[in-house]
């Protein structure tokens, strides 16, 4: 999130696109709810669902699946042909957008109508009540990503907010809003295969930054690998990782994966995961570490697992990462229970026999507030740094000392500071940044430019232009001793810059200047490394509209994406519909978590939502011939199959079958309940959504498309 | 004294049953037995609608009129009590009470219903406040801890309102006031116009 | 002929009036398609939770709060206050047991209304100590009465069957009968002269069908509000039904036992025995043919 989940409460008007707060969110609902309330905010609920959310909206927008990068250019093209830009915005902080003006202008009502199946009149209309009532805040989610072009559709969410000028100011902001108390604690820490801590990625200057700030020996880490070269390639992706077991993709590795590790993984949330059991039968060892067997415990034939049981997050302690970049301390309550023990202690357990306790522990000796302050020193890229165990752990003390409505402490020990500290947080006297960009204020005092990344200068393939990337001149913090744009800051201590700088006097130098370490940028709307250099439509790799197939064909098949060859363009299959005629598309709800080991382990919430069911438009149930609470096989082009409840409603259209992925402990049919260690039997088992979710994956990130994609139905 | 009301903004109320979820969790009902819950109207369809719904703990309340064993009783601030060792199941405050509140678990005679559960406002039952026979009847006593119950207290959108009746209204009058737009309090002239 | 249409006159009557009731109460509640405004949102939420509680919810409460329990009460202190009178200022009919006696009930009527009048009894006893469970506590004691009241409901079938199969015939309502009642069977005056009555008198007509269609109506109405088997509605009235009628059936409970411990002296010897004397059948049962 660029602002918070407060901040959204001084939005005058909202727009949600593939995101469901009051099933996925629902404590972001009471500030929702209040700009509604209080600053009679309209609600644009954008879905091929109507939501719990488009309950409580003003406006809800039914698009078809996959089509959110076509809706959003259309938006955008509206906004533009009827003058309602910010055009002082766009000319002072914003990059590249004559280039996206031109490849917008094709998203006409009239197309995006045809795309994606929302009347031309609306997209006008959507366009001017977002125009008529800013500052804007726009919230996605999965269902934004989650596509082949997930990364170009994230990109045109971001290119709206830009053209309106939302950025940067209260009410604004792309937000984002990220899973569990720690979801975006556990993105900034890269738990992700392309990158190290803190997205400082795989360079060898990335290596020996946090060989530095872990005190370890570069050529200790360079030994551990079979050579130095894998050290800088990406490695599997949690969506594909399986291929490197079963190989039906090509792998680029010397060897197959022979084990794997699921620390708090709730594997169902993969799709196809009919490959998945394939790969769990083929490994030499699995190793699982939940507070609750997950399905992984009981899908595969072979004996070659390891459980491991882990506390739950009342039993430990630790900082955690919120949803609006806030860092808070999660207190331990009880003891770890039954035969359980913390992940610090399973890690330590491991650590040691795996022989590395002396490297992996220098800078730790009291767990889990050294762990803090060691990926503090390290995360300079994110600011990290500001945030010490001891000032996290004040906040929490001093709560009720923090606005509601911006979040800062009105006097008290932590006088002036924003709850949690935001990050970037550049160093133990700074307040926090509330809201990334905002350059109303100065950045000792939570005040940010755009981040200059991305060179000085560009020049764009499609236009030959070129363009200044820095901000204009008077664009910057009050107190800037540099009246306009200016490079990120390096060298200070020399052959460093300031990511790299771990005495941090590089950071230190520019706060005193008044001015962002990161320097003071535009923000782009062309990203030169990107096959779509701006964000356009692309048809669903498996799509329901062949005559579109033609029109905006998906990509090139990709060699080695993360390790494995990836189809694209011999995917795309415009006869595929006559086959599988319905679009699938899954989320969440309520009640369950994740893939649900946990929460289908409470008889309370089991109670709630004893069965896995899809959500089917009451004609597709006609036309198939089921009631609402009889049993339909649902199959996809991959071959797999489940057998679930009909859920009869009008929530969904009649070209679409909505899938929740919270359920496990069934596989094709039959029920592995039995399988279960005693006593851990889940209360309610049924069919992963997620078996009949497609192939896809995205061109950049890798993500898997488990928003869109085809089945059919029949009656059971 | 204060006067105890429940109040459930319609406008505000997401159906996310955290509610329900916090009642169960909290007092350890058993699982069958429903002392809140959420009811949602027109489901996935324009103007579909949610609220909480639970004892309201009215003023003249029925369930107190009709019962033949007086187990029923209301305390100083509002709050309606049962007395599970004098009810004796036979259901008439279910019939009486325009909230649906009362709630049976199964019995074992020939399916006789068991003592009457219902909602307390986490308020405890007659029994000793804090002793272990209360918390096994009833659950927690928050009232006498000076908290709100734990419906109120886990509601995420501040939908479900309880406490001192003014402050509630207080509270209300103001949103009502904020959205330009009047909703009359769903259940409050139902179960506290004194007639 | 003329006494046969009577009677099925009179059968059908109760048959119409118990079926509609029935009818009524098993209404569907009903949806009515989208809700557009807010009290209409109101109404129907109230129709989910709660049924129609204006319609039924309201009337029970009103009905149950106010009026079963006096009315309980003024059955269950009046009718034996307006019997002791009767008993003071009338007294009871004697007649003479030494004399010519004639066989009234066989041993299969007697046995099978051994055992209706120990289970009704316990049904009517339980049944009173439920409406009055407070002023016994409540608790385990009417708990367990509401055992017992299941329990004799359940035995009480049986006999109830069995009476209504054996004395049927000897039921139906006759022409003579309103007669009877307009002198009330004669029980106003200490005199002795022949009353218009059958083998049954149409006290005892009524009673009889008041305990055998009327205790079928008390079953199947005991039967849904012992396991909600219906709709909060369809409970609702037949909780009022299950009232009502009860309250008619322990007035004529009374006057039963009235009858026969007191008002008739060696009434109780008869129906022990099977033997009544003749001349007490040539007076109150004029018009039995021995």
């Amino acid at each position: 999130m660029t602002n918070s989940l407060n901040d959204i409460r001084h939005a005058k008007s909202m727009i949600f696109i593939g995101s469901n707060p009051p099933e996925a969110h629902p404590i972001a609902m009471q500030h929702i709810l209040h700009a509604k309330e209080k600053n009679n905010a309209p609600i644009v609920v954008v879905d091929p669902r109507f939501t719990k959310l488009a309950a409580k909206g003003t406006d809800y927008v039914r698009v078809r699946p996959g089509t959110d990068a076509a809706y959003m250019m259309g938006l955008v093209n509206a906004v533009i042909t009827n003058g309602w830009e910010d055009k002082d915005f766009l000319s002072k902080r914003v990059a590249g957008f004559e280039e996206m003006k031109e490849v917008a202008a094709h998203y006409t009502p009239e197309v995006v109508e045809d795309i994606t199946g929302v009347p031309a009149a609306d997209v006008t209309r959507v366009a001017k009540l977002l125009a008529m009532n800013r500052p804007t805040s726009l919230t996605w989610c999965m269902g934004g990503t989650q596509h082949h072009i997930g990364s170009s559709i994230v990109r045109a969410f971001c290119i709206l907010q830009l053209v309106l000028g939302n950025m940067g100011k209260t009410g604004g902001g792309t937000n984002i809003f990220r899973g569990h108390d720690n979801v975006q604690g556990a993105t900034d820490m890269c738990i992700l295969s392309h990158s190290l801590p803190a997205y400082y990625g795989l360079s060898d200057g990335a290596w020996q930054h946090w060989c530095r700030v872990w005190d370890v020996d570069y050529d200790y880490i360079k030994s551990r690998f079979k050579e130095k070269e894998w050290m800088n390639k990406k490695g599997f992706t949690l969506s594909r990782w399986y291929e490197g077991v079963i190989q039906e993709d090509k792998i680029h590795q010397y060897t197959p994966l022979k084990a794997v590790f699921q620390w708090g993984c709730g594997p169902n949330s993969n799709s196809q995961y009919h490959k998945v059991k394939k790969a769990y039968d083929m490994l030499d060892l699995i190793v699982v570490v939940d507070p609750f067997p997950t399905m992984t415990a009981v899908l595969g034939e072979k004996d070659n697992i390891y459980l491991l049981p882990s506390s739950s997050q009342y039993e430990t302690s630790g900082s955690v990462t919120s949803t609006s970049r806030q860092i808070q301390w999660r207190h331990k309550v009880v003891d770890p229970v039954h035969d359980s023990r913390t992940d610090y202690d399973i890690m330590a357990d491991l650590v040691k026999r795996l022989g590395f306790a002396d490297e992996f522990y220098k800078n730790i000796k009291q767990v889990p507030e050294d762990i803090t302050r060691e990926l503090g020193r390290g995360s300079l890229t994110i600011g990290y740094n500001g945030q010490s165990p001891e000032r996290i752990k004040k906040h929490m003390e001093n709560w009720h000392m923090f606005d509601i409505d911006d979040l800062q402490a009105k006097g008290g020990p932590c006088d002036g500071e924003y709850y949690g500290m935001p990050w970037p947080c550049w160093s133990e006297d700074h307040p926090g940044t509330p809201i990334l960009y905002d350059i109303s204020k100065p950045v000792m005092e939570g005040g940010l430019p755009f981040r200059n990344r991305f060179g000085s200068v560009a020049t764009y393939v499609m236009s030959g232009r070129e363009e200044v990337q820095l901000a204009a001149k008077g664009v910057c913090n009050p107190g800037s001793e540099e009246p306009g744009g200016y490079e990120e800051f390096k060298d200070v201590v020399p052959g460093t810059n300031w990511k790299t700088d771990l005495s941090q006097k590089t950071i230190k130098e520019a706060l005193s200047k008044g001015m962002a370490p990161f320097g003071n940028a535009r923000a782009r709307c062309v990203v030169w490394t990107f096959p779509d250099q701006i964000p356009i439509h692309r048809e669903p790799l498996h799509s329901p509209r062949p005559d579109l197939i033609e029109k905006y064909p998906t990509y090139p098949d990709k060699e080695n994406h993360y390790r494995v060859d990836t189809r694209y363009e011999s995917e795309q299959d415009p006869e595929l519909v006559k086959e599988f005629p319905y679009v699938i598309t899954t989320g969440r709800m309520v009640e369950h978590m994740g893939a649900g080991a946990e929460t289908r382990s409470n008889k309370y919430l089991a109670e709630l939502q004893p069965d896995m069911y899809a959500e089917i438009h009451p004609r597709t149930a006609n036309n198939i011939g089921v009631r609402n609470g009889e049993m339909v096989w649902i199959e996809s082009p991959e071959g797999g199959k489940i057998k679930v409840m009909a859920k009869v409603t009008e929530r969904v259209d009649d070209k679409t079958i909505f899938l929740p992925f919270h359920y496990g402990g069934m596989f094709m049919g039959e029920s592995l309940s039995d399988k279960y260690p005693e006593g851990t039997e889940p209360y309610v088992v049924g069919e992963p959504g997620n078996i009949i979710t497609n192939y896809g994956y995205d061109i950049i990130t890798q993500i898997q498309t488990t928003k869109d994609g085809l089945c059919k139905i029949s009656r059971a | 004294m204060a006067r105890m009301r429940f109040l459930c903004d319609v406008e505000r109320c997401i159906d996310c049953g955290g509610c329900v979820v916090a009642c169960k969790e909290g007092n350890h009902v058993p699982v069958g037995i429903n002392r809140r819950t959420v009811v949602t109207l027109d489901e996935g369809k324009p103007g579909e609608k949610a609220i909480s719904v639970a004892c309201m703990h009215c003023s003249d309340a029925p369930c107190i009129a009709v019962c033949p064993v007086d187990a029923l009783y209301q305390r100083d601030d509002g709050i309606v009590l049962v007395s599970k060792k004098t009810c004796i199941g036979c259901g008439y405050c279910f019939m009486a009470c325009p909230f649906g509140a009362p709630q049976f678990p199964k019995g074992t005679f020939f399916g006789a219903r068991g003592a009457m559960d219902k909602c307390t406002m986490c308020a405890g039952g007659p029994e000793e406040t804090f002793s272990a026979e209360e918390h096994k009847l009833y659950g927690q006593n928050r009232i006498a801890e000076g908290k709100v119950p734990l419906c109120a207290g886990m509601c995420a959108t501040k939908a479900l309102l309880a406490g001192d009746a003014d402050v509630v209204a207080d509270v209300y009058r103001k949103r009502v006031f904020q959205r330009g737009s009047g909703v009359n309090a769903w259940g409050w002239n139902r179960a506290y116009t004194k007639k | 002929m003329q006494k046969r249409r009577t009677s099925i006159f009179l059968l059908l009557f109760f048959s119409i009036t118990g079926l509609t009731a029935t009818a009524l109460a098993q209404q569907p509640a009903g949806f009515v398609g989208l809700t557009s405004s807010v009290s209409s949102y109101y109404q129907e939420l109230m129709q989910v939770i709660t049924g129609d509680w204006q319609k039924y919810g309201e009337v029970f409460t009103m009905l149950t709060a106010e009026w079963f329990r006096p009315i309980f009460l003024v059955v269950l202190i009046g009718v034996p206050l307006v019997f002791a009178l009767h008993y003071l200022i009338i007294g009871a009919k004697h007649f003479d047991h030494e004399g010519e006696q004639v066989l009234f009930f066989s041993a299969y009527n007697r046995i099978v209304h051994l055992i209706a009048a120990v289970s009704f009894s316990l049904l009517v006893i339980t049944g009173l100590l439920i409406i009055f469970g407070a002023y016994f506590g409540g608790g385990a004691f009417i708990r367990v009465s509401r055992y017992v009241h299941l329990i004799s409901a359940l035995v009480f079938a049986i006999p109830g069957i069995l009476m209504f199969a054996m004395w049927i015939k000897d039921m139906l309502p006759q022409a003579h009968d309103i007669k009877w009642l307009f002198i009330l069977g004669g029980y106003l005056s200490k005199e002795k002269k022949p009353v218009p009555a059958g083998k049954f008198n149409a006290g005892q007509k009524m009673y009889f069908w008041f305990s055998t269609l009327g205790g079928g109506v008390m079953a199947y109405s005991g039967y849904l509000i012992w396991g909600f088997g219906g709709s909060l509605d369809t409970i609702r009235l037949f909780t009022i039904i299950h009232n009502i009628l009860g309250m008619v059936i322990v007035a004529f409970y009374f006057t039963h036992v009235y009858m026969s411990v007191f008002a008739i002296a060696g009434s109780l010897q008869s129906i022990k025995t099977g033997y009544k004397p003749k001349n007490e059948v040539d007076i109150l049962h004029s018009r039995y043919k021995y």
